[in-house]
């Protein structure tokens, strides 16, 4: 595509005013930019791994996989598996399963139609529609997680963050950055609901087979497996099949295998591989999981016309993350101390 | 198809068909921006909030008329900035930045960071989902555009 330019003299002039000429010619290397690549030769996605037979619920495919583990591994602290370090997510089946299309970057894209017979007729048509508006405007026009939502159980396996991962023989904790969103994972254990209500990332039990870890969920609120993907309903319930693999130079991976039950949106249970990547090398470069500040530092909303938008410095509700808490007289109550001390 | 690219205050817009971004991997959609278009402004920095669930770097340009304005950038949550080599001591108050950004559709003084090309000849890539890149900046260094910083007000838009 070819582009002529009009470059006025003024807009010139103010260029050069700006004074900030005498740029060095050559462009530093960062030491910091790290890609998985950089670190290790990622590891294969592993096929997807369907029930040994077809269940018609999460709780029969769970019990089975129990009485399959004779009622599971008693792990101790010193024998159960270490997944300790930082990952983040890595390849996933996802876009496969929802849409026909050997782009993976069609996930939240354009590209790719909808694999039909996969959900139900009314998630479907939904599914249809979210994907003709990505079609339409390049990406879908706004994510339940600008109003600081949580991604939800489903789409914890794909948010691209920060995780961890902490086993001990009563419970697992698989915490992601992303808005801070922990799952427990409550092992032995029968699933407990006192709240008599439904969560983001639901209620979690589970059972060590040896070095795999089996997970039962229930009790999700209504959600989405991402952007760009189908909706869940609030019926979803998952059977997770978490293991450690191990590749060259050091390379480790968590595989999950996960099967939904979710009779209001699926036409039938499906199955999908997800993975995280262990990355030392963000934790070499001093990555550490901090406080996630949505709610007082977000700035985004959804629009009359239902777009995304923005509010920015100036407008009345806009938060100023750098800003000064609601005692601004009191000193020390400045929240940017380092970048501008003086404020 | 032909564009033309007009020049207005400090603001270079150069327009192209640079068409869908990348797999955004931020917690909302980036179809605010016009990825159709990549803006130049040039200002110093007056905050950088290197925050969760975005960062924005914030810059007093002129506007239109030559008045000093703030203009806001969005950009990726620290963890991914971080992994693109940014951190929160990449911009200092008052350091003269060159930001490339993709336009807010409504037309405000914001935009969607791609880079930014600082005084020592440096480029910070704090982008989410914005721009096309990291290709748009690769094509960018490998055509010579961004030498010095020196092309960068004459490039010749993006395909």
């Amino acid at each position: 595509m070819k582009v002529d330019k009009t470059i006025g003299a003024v807009g010139l002039g103010l260029l050069l005013g700006a004074g900030i000429a005498g740029y060095a010619t050559a462009q530093t290397a960062n030491p910091l930019l790290v890609t998985p690549q950089s670190q290790f030769k990622p590891m294969p996605m592993p096929a997807i791994e369907k029930p040994a037979q077809a269940f018609k619920t999460a709780e029969e495919h769970y019990k089975y996989l129990l009485k399959q583990a004779n009622g599971g591994t008693k792990h101790t602290q010193a024998t159960i598996p270490d997944w300790s370090g930082l990952w983040t997510s890595g390849a996933n089946s996802m876009t496969a399963t929802f849409l026909v299309s050997t782009n993976e970057g069609a996930l939240m894209s354009p590209g790719g139609t909808v694999r039909e017979g996969i959900l139900t007729p009314a998630y479907e048509k939904q599914f249809k529609a979210r994907r003709a508006e990505i079609g339409k405007l390049g990406q879908q026009k706004f994510d339940r997680l600008t109003r600081c939502e949580f991604p939800g159980a489903a789409r914890w396996l794909w948010e691209p963050y920060v995780k961890e991962f902490a086993n001990t023989p009563t419970q697992t904790w698989m915490l992601n950055d992303f808005m801070n969103e922990t799952r427990r994972v409550y092992i032995g254990s029968e699933h407990v609901n006192i709240d008599a209500k439904h969560s983001a990332t639901g209620d979690s039990i589970g059972f060590w087979d040896k070095d795999k870890l089996i997970v039962w969920t229930q009790w999700i609120n209504p959600a989405d497996y991402t952007r760009g993907m189908p909706l869940t309903s609030n019926q979803l319930q998952m059977v997770e099949t978490w293991q450690l693999r191990h590749g060259d130079k050091g390379a480790k991976q968590l595989t999950a295998q996960v099967t939904y039950y979710d009779p209001l949106s699926l036409v039938k249970p499906i199955s999908l591989v997800y993975l995280q990547e262990y990355r030392p090398d963000l934790e070499k470069i001093g990555v550490r999981i901090r406080n996630w500040e949505c709610a007082t530092s977000s700035n985004d909303f959804i629009d009359a016309e239902g777009n995304t938008s923005v509010r920015l410095p100036g407008d009345p509700e806009y938060k100023d993350p750098r800003g000064s808490t609601d005692y601004p007289d009191l000193p020390g109550q400045d929240l940017d101390p380092i970048f501008d001390p003086g404020k | 198809m032909m564009k033309k690219l007009t020049f207005r205050a400090a603001v270079l817009v150069a327009a192209g068909a640079i068409g869908v971004a990348g797999v955004a991997a931020a917690h909302h959609s980036f179809a605010m921006f016009d990825q159709s278009k990549h803006v130049l402004v040039v200002g110093k920095v007056t905050s950088w909030n290197y925050n969760n669930p975005h960062s924005w770097l914030m810059v007093e340009a002129p506007d239109e008329t030559g008045k000093m304005q703030t203009w806001s950038f969005e950009g990726a949550a620290p963890v991914h900035a971080t992994r693109q080599g940014v951190t929160g001591e990449t911009f200092k108050k008052g350091d003269a930045v060159r930001v490339v950004m993709s336009p807010i559709r409504d037309g405000r003084r914001a935009g969607g960071i791609c880079f930014a090309l600082k005084a020592d000849g440096t480029v910070a890539q704090p982008y989410d989902g914005t721009c096309k890149m990291p290709a748009v900046y690769e094509k960018w260094k490998a055509a010579g555009w961004l030498d010095g910083g020196k092309n960068l007000e004459t490039h010749p838009g993006i395909e």
